[in-house]
């Protein structure tokens, strides 16, 4: 087979079949024998899903937050609602730190001037939101800090298993008698 | 040469953790003395996840099917371990207890089961593989080698000194275990040392100039209080050619008492709190309890907190939190009346700890001390080294009582300062009875791994690194002997004892006993009963015990067969030889006059209770 009709017949036969014809293999040296052995099944794309519910995971796992965003908290006094609160709070916030490196966006001292303008400041509108008389046009030279923002520095998440059903955020538990 | 690093690895292998530290030995000036380094353990955590942990809970959970997701027990050495061993264990463990083996330490000193024999966890579902005391703690040893060795594949862990930390309480018989569970967890050069020591030689490396803080004549009493066991020693400060030197003179009896039983004091005391309101807890909620009670005690025995309770809250069960939540509060007045007066009562040096009666029939469970008050074991402790003659170089009051100078504290119990200050306090007014000053605690040393950092050290100082603490062995080593007398029906015959090896014997020594002989039969088992003694300091070898005194301790037998070869049923006389190996070991021998020599063995299969 030339070049040529080679190309055509492989291109024809793919357009339309969705695979090549036996010689066409053989001669390409495409055959399957000679082919190495079926690779391992290609990396599942990280689906942008994944890391939020393998997050929401470990927050039920080590401080059962979405047990109480889940739970109807309205009959409930303060007083009670404190206590279960306090605890979950803490093992909340433990598991953030754990998996989760926070910083600020801005390390200021909130209620005081922070200059935005300088020769190397780049801005970015979704690093700094300008609140109240926001200029037209250009930077304003600064402001007052009202919020410093958060920033994740460094996430460090266990990596994610293959075969887990990530959408199971806590398993049933079942006690055996 | 070869490339490799050498290092010393200080490996404590406690009831509730494990603690690994280590110092490079070679490639240094002879002189310098290396820093000792914490060795972070990468263990499971979660299903799915290994992290590094400075501590190894020694706990083992015996996995089922039904236990985890396939592929997520993989650690970087092993993709489908068959156990799960630290954190995750313990965790899960609280979930499944009767899968998880746990204070496996305790029960290798109990000579009251057959500690080779699966025994643990002590009431599996049904089906469960069960493992020896003396197997679980070799998996946790083989989990610092692999975690060791993965993570520094130039220096594997074999090629490494080792240096294994045991209660000083320990005996020859759980010893020589220990050193059988280091050996099958593949381990070599392995050197066994008693934890009060570790602690000393932790404070020692802290202090280089140590010197100058203690004087000939002191006497440190190291007080170690773990997570499961209670540990006395005395180390004396002793001068010999000029130079400060340091002796390791008595050792207290083993005691199962710790953090543990202080902890789970305070959430009985709760539980009982909530029941008069009406709230019952089942097994998981008690569980929970116990860890909050924990954290609400070092909650309110961090330095500086002033509050006057912590709540202890057990979430609801279910999906519902708020809902199901119990809430109580640990109030600082009642933390206090149960620790200090139910584990460190302000009691005089007269008061013994109470002993109960061993019942014959005792269901088969650790021998927990019969009596919480550490401060009670202590009295004892110091008045027994009173009792015991010898070493003038014990300061003594008045009553005979053994007056330390200085109080190291050792163990996750004596992080609080309350009970520091309670045990001093208790300590000065017992000196103070003897006509002595008050003395302070040395201080200065991170209490949760000294031990692991001050083996390290000791592997150091074997190097010529730093200095020894002399000591040899803590005991006195007897065997039976049936005085030969005509037999009265249904008494056994009198029995003597023949000491073979005597407290302080040093590593590396041997002594004959050329003074007793015994006829053994070729071909049959020879069965020798073997004792001990913490408190018996100057029998020296071959001298006889006219009789087995409440002083003596029975531990397992010694058993030894002759081979046959050629004159079976004939009598050889041979006489005991004991050997203290350089690793710390204790053995006895048999020799016959011609030369040849046979190794009695500890035989630790179940004996009926005497």
């Amino acid at each position: 087979m030339g070049r040529l009709s080679l190309a055509i017949r492989s291109f024809f036969a793919l357009l339309f079949k969705g695979a090549l014809p036996g010689d066409v293999v053989t001669k390409l040296n495409l055959d399957r024998k000679a082919a190495p052995p079926a690779a391992a099944p290609p990396k599942p794309a990280v689906e942008p899903g994944h890391g939020a519910l393998q997050m929401l995971a470990i927050l039920q796992r080590d401080s059962r937050l979405v047990d109480f965003l889940m739970e109807d908290i309205s009959s409930y006094s303060d007083d009670q609602i404190g206590a279960a609160v306090r605890g979950l709070h803490e093992q909340c916030r433990e598991a953030l730190h754990r998996y989760v490196r926070l910083a600020p966006v801005i390390d200021g001292v909130e209620g005081s001037f922070v200059r935005l303008s300088g020769p190397s400041a780049v801005f970015d509108p979704a690093r700094v939101k300008l609140l109240g008389n926001v200029p037209a046009q250009g930077l304003p030279e600064g402001g007052l800090l009202r919020h410093k923002g958060w920033r994740a520095d460094k996430v460090d998440l266990p990596p994610l298993d293959a075969k887990r059903d990530l959408t199971i955020l806590a398993p049933a538990e079942v006690e055996v008698e | 040469m070869s490339a490799k690093l050498r290092y010393v690895v200080g490996i404590d292998l406690g009831t509730t953790n494990c603690g690994l530290a280590f110092a490079q030995a070679e490639g240094l000036d002879p002189r310098e003395l290396p820093p000792v380094l914490q060795f972070e353990i990468p263990q499971l955590v979660n299903p799915g996840e290994v992290r590094d942990e400075t501590l190894l809970p020694s706990s083992l959970y015996l996995q089922g099917p039904a236990d985890f997701p396939e592929g997520s027990l993989a650690l970087p050495w092993d993709a489908n371990p068959p156990f799960v061993v630290g954190h995750l264990a313990k965790t899960r463990g609280a979930e499944a207890p009767r899968r998880l083996v746990a204070s496996a330490k305790s029960w290798l000193c109990h000579s009251g089961v057959d500690r080779t024999s699966a025994i643990l966890p002590t009431a599996p579902p049904e089906g469960t593989p069960r493992l020896s005391p003396v197997e679980a703690s070799r998996h946790y040893l083989e989990h610092l080698r692999n975690a060791w060795t993965s993570s520094q594949p130039d220096a594997p862990f074999d090629e490494q000194q080792l240096l294994v930390t045991v209660p000083a309480s320990f005996d020859a018989v759980a010893r020589e275990l220990t050193a059988r569970a280091a050996a099958e967890a593949g381990l070599k050069n392995v050197v066994l040392l008693e934890e009060p020591q570790a602690a000393f030689y932790a404070w020692i490396e802290r202090h280089p100039d140590w010197r100058e803080r203690v004087h000939v004549g002191d006497l440190i009493l190291v007080v170690d209080i773990g997570g499961g066991t209670t540990d006395f020693s005395l180390i004396a400060v002793t001068e010999r050619d000029g130079e400060l030197q340091l002796e390791r003179v008595a050792v207290g009896e083993h005691i199962l008492l710790g953090g543990d039983n202080m902890d789970l004091a305070l959430a009985r005391f709760i539980e009982q709190e909530l029941a008069e309101k009406g709230k019952k807890l089942d097994q998981f909620q008690l569980h929970a309890l116990w860890q909050n009670c924990r954290v609400a005690k070092e909650k309110l025995l961090e330095e500086g907190v002033k509050g006057d309770e912590h709540p202890v809250t057990i979430l609801g069960k279910g999906t519902g939190v708020v809902g199901g939540t119990i809430k109580a509060k640990l109030r600082r007045a009642d933390m206090e009346r149960i620790l200090l007066d139910g584990f460190f009562p302000q009691v005089s040096s007269e008061e013994m700890p109470m002993r109960q009666r061993r019942v014959a029939l005792q269901e088969v469970g650790l021998p927990y001390a019969a009596d919480a008050a550490v401060t009670r074991h202590m009295a004892r402790f110091l008045r027994q080294q009173a009792a015991a003659s010898e070493h003038g170089v014990l300061r003594r009051g008045t009553s005979g009582l053994v007056a330390p100078t200085h109080v190291l504290f050792n163990g996750g119990v004596l992080r609080a300062g309350l009970v520091r200050e309670r045990l001093l306090a208790t300590l000065n007014s017992w000196l103070a009875a003897e006509g002595f000053e008050s003395i302070a605690a040395l201080e200065g040393e991170d209490l949760m791994h000294a031990v692991s950092r001050g083996a390290a050290y000791y592997g150091l100082a074997r190097q010529g690194r730093g200095v020894r603490i002399r000591g040899g062995i803590p005991r006195t080593y007897y065997v039976g002997i049936e005085t030969a007398m005509p037999a009265v029906p249904g008494m056994p015959a009198p029995l003597k004892a023949l000491t073979v090896a005597q407290f302080g014997m040093e590593e590396g020594t041997q002594s004959a006993i050329a003074q007793q002989e015994f006829g053994l039969l070729v071909g049959e088992p020879a069965e020798f009963r073997f004792f001990s003694s913490a408190l018996r300091k100057d029998d020296p070898p071959g001298s006889l015990l006219e009789e087995v005194s409440g002083e003596l301790e029975e531990l397992a037998p010694m058993e030894v067969t002759l081979p046959a070869d050629g004159d079976a049923g004939h009598l050889i006389t041979v006489t005991l030889e004991t050997v203290i190996t350089e690793t710390g070991q204790l053995q006895l021998w048999c020799v016959a006059r011609d030369g040849r020599r046979w190794k009695l063995e500890f035989n630790v299969r179940e004996r009926v209770a005497s």
